[in-house]
C-alpha cells in the first residue's frame, strides 16, 4: 500500500462530466491540494476542446495546486506530472524500458499514447489562482477508432499490452506518491532535475518531428526542450523554440 | 598613444564640445595633424529637439498592432507595442504561448471590443506546454482594444487586450 502524500485531499466521485471541470468549480473552496478521481467521465475534454474518450475502467483524474510561483514557470509541471504518471506505470508492471515521453506530457506505452495531460490554470499579473493538472490514462481500454484523429499517435492500453490490471483507485495512490516526490523534486529544486529526468525518457530524442501551432507546422529535428520547457527543433529555417504545439512523429 | 596625449585630445574634444553649446551649433568636425602617422579626427554633434529618438520596438509585435512598414507615414503610426503594455488599462501576458480568443475551435470569442465584462472573467486562454492559462480581467470595464490574434504566439510583458 502506497503511502497517501501528506496535506493532500482525496476525493473520489462515482460520476462527473469532467474531473478538470469539478476542480474549476471547487478550486475556491479547497484548503490545499486535492486530488479528485471519477470512475466515470461523461463529457471528457482533451486540448484545445478534443473530446477524450474515457471508457469504463480507465482513469481520469484532476490534481488542484495553488502554484506560488509565476505562471510560465508554473506550467513546467507539465513535465512534472509527466515524469509521475510514467514512473507510475512503469513502477505498477515492471517495464522500466517500456514507457517513454512525448512533448510536453504525453506517456507512450510500447510507442502508442497510453495517457493524456490536460493543464488549466486561472490568473494573471504574476499568480495563479489555481492550476488544475488533469490526467487520463488507458487502464484497460483504448478510445473507439473514430475518436482517435488522423495522424494522431495511436492509443494503447495498460492491461492488453502488459497483462497488468491495476484498479482505479490503486492507481490514484501510486500516481499521487509519486507526483508528491517529483513536486518535491521541482519546488526544491527548480526545473534543471526535472528537465533532465525528462530528457532521459523522451521519444524521438535526436530524430526529424513535426510539431503543429495553431498556424504553423514545424518539421525538424527534436534537438531538446530549452530550459523554458519550450520544444527545440532544428530545422530548414534554423533552430526555433516552440512554447506550444502539437508534436507528431 | 602616450597618456598626456590622451589627456590632451580629451580636454580637446571637451573644449569642441562646449563650442558647439555656446554657438548652437549641431555638428562640428575637425582634422588635426600632428606629424607623419599621428593625426586625430573628431565629430561632435548633438539634437536640437527637444523631442526623444524614436525608441525601437524590441517587442514581438503581436499581427493586430500592424506595425507600418518603412517609410510608411510616421504620423499615422500607432502606439508601439511597448506603449500599450504601459497603457493603464492593458492587460499583459504573464508567459510565453499561444493566444486563443475562443475557449475552443468553432466556438464564439470570449470577449470582443465594446463588450463590457466583470472583474475575473475570462478574456482569453494562453497556452504553453499543455497548460491553458486563462487570463482573467483585472477589473471591470469594458474591452477596448484586442491587441493579438488567434493562434497567435505572445512574448511574456505583451499587452493583449485594453480594459477600462
Amino acid at each position: 500500500m502506497m503511502s497517501w502524500p501528506e496535506g493532500v485531499e482525496r476525493r473520489v466521485l462515482d460520476s462527473v462530466d469532467s474531473t478538470n471541470a469539478e476542480a474549476a468549480r471547487i478550486a475556491d473552496s479547497l484548503a490545499g491540494p486535492c486530488w479528485i478521481m471519477a470512475r466515470r467521465q461523461t463529457a471528457a475534454r482533451g486540448r484545445r476542446g478534443r473530446a477524450w474518450a474515457s471508457p469504463e475502467g480507465n482513469f481520469a483524474a484532476t490534481l488542484v495546486l495553488r502554484p506560488a510561483e509565476a505562471p510560465g514557470q508554473a506550467a513546467l509541471r507539465s513535465f512534472v506530472a509527466a515524469l509521475a504518471l510514467r514512473e507510475t506505470c512503469a513502477g505498477l508492471t515492471g517495464r522500466e524500458a517500456a514507457f517513454s515521453l512525448k512533448w510536453p506530457n504525453d506517456v507512450l506505452l510500447n510507442g502508442g499514447k497510453l495517457a493524456g495531460i490536460l493543464l488549466e490554470s486561472v490568473g494573471a499579473g504574476g499568480r495563479l489562482t489555481h492550476l488544475a493538472i488533469g490526467i487520463g490514462v488507458n487502464l484497460t481500454a483504448v478510445p473507439p477508432p473514430e475518436a482517435v484523429e488522423p495522424g494522431a499517435t495511436p492509443p494503447v492500453a495498460l492491461a492488453p499490452e502488459t497483462g497488468i490490471r491495476p484498479g482505479q483507485e490503486a492507481f490514484l495512490d501510486a500516481l499521487a506518491a509519486a507526483y508528491a516526490r517529483w513536486e518535491y523534486q521541482f519546488t526544491t529544486y527548480g526545473f534543471a532535475p526535472i528537465r533532465s529526468a525528462w530528457l532521459a525518457h523522451a521519444a524521438r530524442l535526436g530524430q526529424p518531428i513535426t510539431a503543429r501551432t495553431a498556424r504553423e507546422t514545424h518539421e525538424g529535428t527534436f534537438e531538446t526542450v530549452d530550459e523554458t520547457g519550450a520544444l527545440v527543433l532544428n530545422g530548414p529555417r534554423g533552430r526555433v523554440a516552440i512554447p506550444a504545439a502539437e508534436v507528431f512523429f | 598613444m602616450t597618456k598626456k596625449s590622451h589627456d590632451a585630445d580629451v580636454a580637446f574634444i571637451q573644449a569642441l564640445a562646449e563650442l558647439l553649446r555656446s554657438n548652437e551649433l549641431t555638428e562640428l568636425e575637425v582634422h588635426r595633424d600632428y606629424g607623419e602617422d599621428d593625426s586625430l579626427n573628431v565629430r561632435v554633434a548633438r539634437q536640437m529637439q527637444a523631442a526623444p529618438a524614436a525608441a525601437p520596438v524590441h517587442v514581438a509585435a503581436p499581427a493586430a498592432s500592424a506595425a507600418p512598414a518603412p517609410g510608411a507615414e510616421v504620423a499615422q503610426q500607432a502606439a508601439s507595442p511597448e506603449d500599450l503594455a504601459q497603457h493603464p488599462g492593458a492587460v499583459t501576458s504573464p508567459m510565453v504561448g499561444t493566444v486563443y480568443l475562443q475557449a475552443e475551435p468553432g466556438t464564439p470569442a470570449f470577449v470582443k471590443i465594446g463588450d463590457t465584462v466583470e472583474e475575473g472573467e475570462t478574456l482569453l486562454i494562453i497556452e504553453a506546454m499543455k497548460t491553458m492559462n486563462h487570463i482573467p480581467a483585472p477589473r471591470a470595464g469594458t474591452v477596448k482594444r484586442i491587441l493579438v490574434e488567434d493562434g497567435t504566439p505572445v512574448e511574456f510583458g505583451a499587452p493583449l487586450m485594453i480594459v477600462e
